[in-house]
């Protein structure tokens, strides 16, 4: 849907003089926030009316081509005429959007760009989302009653105002984590693994997210991690569902499709840690889960999903469903997983939640550790499911036994978590 | 065979309990057999070819969840072949092939969660008669063979336990077919499904010569 603009975001600094069509040249150094942020929405209801013309015009060169292959010679002369003259309007439409589309990425809403700028009075541009979706946000006035904050946004700051208070008012609830009560019963229940203390350890330093996953690839090697900042994750969902659609059979296309938003995205791997949001965990043919970071950058994973690997569409996003069953119940399962590696150590979650992510490479083919068998009937949902609960305490007693003899180097290996069926879990894992 | 069968069967998946009926089904295999040329009647010079060299036991197979698609299958050469729907019409035009038998699997599709069953008949065309009963299994959260056979050998088994509460004469039989041979991927595709079919009809046929 973007089109191709050519201005690099270096027009981000809007310090330098601009060299964009005389329209837009004041704009977006003169005009005042919410002014800026009306004309935001106008230029994309404006692009909107040009796509979907251009829609019609794609539509009505088919027809006529249509018509000049069915007709035999008669009427081939009027159908070259209105084909070229569709042309000339289509060329035009394009014109019109390419400088909408400039405009509107001058004004910063395709990036995220006006955020880094300040006095902004609180509000932010709309953003694009590659799926056509406008994100319009506004803090504290009403556009024309086309603004509306998001809820995830809302729920953000309702929780980070509740934890600022909870610091100022309740100060000893903080302590309760490093202090001596809770973490003397945690730590009984770790004991009994010396390879996590030794594992805590050695990770004692708070690594940086691009460190946590190199330890990660190194440690399973079947996964395959990527990194994307929060819109680039977005237009990859949609490319997924376009693929899943026509249900490629071929492989080849598949390795296209990963090589070529690995060669496009993978750098961010590498040189935009610091903006990534988004963590795919690609386990080929078995699952592929998405994990969310906030802030963008951090090691903070705020929530994590998992989804069939040729599922596509939009819902595929951290805080997504899958339309699967076996997926939804893993999903719930790993919500709380999350909590509690968020609780136990702040610094340890990414890392803890990945690898215990990744120990779902056996879904399909790991029995359950109580009753012994892969799929079966739960009673109360009446759905045939393999164990979708895995162990994030990490409780078992095959593990400390290894300790004994390896040296605390490697963390606890996967195969050694131990898999439920839902009806199996003794205790609330 | 009888058609109460089959709605002992339907019965022993709506047994499940969470299995939604969803509706009807029906998937066609026709069995052609060469049309052998009258030498006399061809003007060109083109070479007649002999009627030992045409495939005896082609296949052509129309999916229910792809009317746009029509599968050729040889089975003596391993070949599948995926063509569009408009080839029938032009094998009606060439007239090089006749379809000798005809047969509709047909019957009802449901939803178990993740697993889409359609328990069918067989039934050739123009005759009543119900040549057998079969059942298709789809796991939807893989695409994977590779990965999803202990999922489904696991359901296998929960399912011929369900069957074999109801004493039904007769019992249902997997034939575990290698894909490799006619040259298809682990990723599961229709032409997988084609395939299995056919397989399907042959083991039908092997069972009722028996």
């Amino acid at each position: 849907m973007m089109p191709q603009a050519q201005q690099t975001t270096s027009a981000v600094g809007a310090l330098a003089a601009p060299q964009d069509p005389l329209e837009s040249a004041g704009d977006a150094t003169t005009e005042a926030p919410p002014k800026q942020v009306a004309l935001a929405m106008e230029r994309l209801t404006r692009a909107a009316r040009v796509i979907a013309d251009i829609r019609l015009g794609a539509d009505r060169l088919l027809e006529a081509l249509f018509m000049a292959a069915d007709a035999r010679d008669q009427s081939n002369s009027k159908a070259v005429e209105f084909i070229l003259k569709e042309e000339s309007s289509m060329r035009q439409h394009f014109q019109d959007l390419r400088a909408l589309g400039r405009q509107l990425e001058d004004s910063g809403v395709l990036n995220g760009s006006l955020k880094s700028r300040g006095n902004s009075w609180g509000l932010h541009m709309p953003l694009v989302c590659p799926d056509g979706a406008v994100v319009a946000y506004a803090w504290k006035r009403q556009l024309a009653g086309q603004a509306g904050a998001s809820a995830v946004d809302r729920t953000r700051l309702a929780l980070k105002a509740f934890t600022d208070q909870k610091r100022r008012f309740f100060p000893h609830l903080d302590d309760e984590v490093s202090g001596d009560g809770e973490i003397g019963i945690a730590k009984k229940r770790l004991n009994s693994q010396g390879l996590i203390m030794s594992q805590r350890e050695e990770l004692r330093e708070k690594k940086s997210l691009s460190d946590i996953l190199k330890d990660l690839e190194h440690e399973f090697p079947n996964a395959r991690i990527f990194t994307y900042q929060r819109l680039d994750w977005l237009k990859r969902a949609s490319l997924l569902s376009s693929s899943a659609i026509e249900n490629s059979s071929d492989p080849l296309k598949e390795q296209i499709l990963n090589h070529s938003s690995n060669t496009r995205f993978g750098s961010v791997n590498v040189a935009a840690a610091d903006q990534a949001a988004v963590i795919e965990l690609l386990v080929p043919s078995v699952f592929r889960a998405v994990v969310s970071l906030h802030p963008a950058g951090s090691t903070n994973p705020d929530a994590v999903s998992f989804f069939a690997t040729d599922e596509g569409g939009n819902h595929i996003h951290a805080r997504g469903l899958s339309v699967h069953h076996v997926f939804r119940h893993v999903t719930e399962h790993a919500d709380k997983a999350l909590q509690y590696f968020v609780c136990v150590d702040n610094n340890l979650s990414l890392s803890l939640l990945l690898r215990w992510i990744c120990s779902h490479q056996t879904l399909f083919s790991k029995t359950c550790s109580k009753c012994d068998r892969l799929l079966v009937m739960d009673k109360s949902l009446a759905l045939l499911l393999p164990p979708v609960h895995r162990a994030y305490q990490e409780t078992t007693t095959t593990v400390s036994s290894q300790t004994e003899s390896t040296p605390p180097t490697k963390a606890a290996h996967p195969d050694h978590i131990s898999a439920y069926h839902i009806g199996c879990s003794a205790d609330d894992c | 065979m009888s058609s109460q069968i089959l709605a002992e069967v339907c019965q022993c998946v709506e047994g499940f309990g969470s299995a939604a009926k969803e509706g009807r089904w029906r998937t066609t295999l026709t069995i052609y057999r060469p049309v052998a040329r009258d030498p006399s009647s061809t003007a060109t010079s083109a070479p007649v070819p002999m009627p030992g060299d045409l495939p005896r036991d082609f296949l052509g197979l129309t999916l229910h969840d792809r009317p746009g698609a029509y599968f050729f299958i040889l089975r003596h050469h391993r070949l599948i072949l995926q063509a569009d729907a408009n080839v029938q019409s032009l094998m009606d035009k060439l007239q090089s092939y006749k379809a000798r038998v005809v047969l509709h699997f047909e019957g009802f599709q449901y939803q178990l969660g993740d697993f889409m069953l359609r328990v069918g008949k067989c039934v050739q065309s123009h005759a009543d008669t119900l040549r057998g009963i079969m059942m298709e299994v789809e796991y939807l959260p893989l695409s994977s063979i590779d990965k999803s056979r202990q999922i489904m050998e696991d359901f296998l088994d929960i399912w011929q336990d369900a069957v074999i509460k109801k004493s039904l004469p007769g019992q249902f039989i997997n034939v575990e077919l290698n894909f490799a041979d006619y040259g298809l991927q682990d990723q599961y595709t229709p032409q997988h499904t084609a395939l299995q079919y056919a397989t399907c009809i042959v083991q039908l046929m092997a069972t009722v010569r028996s």
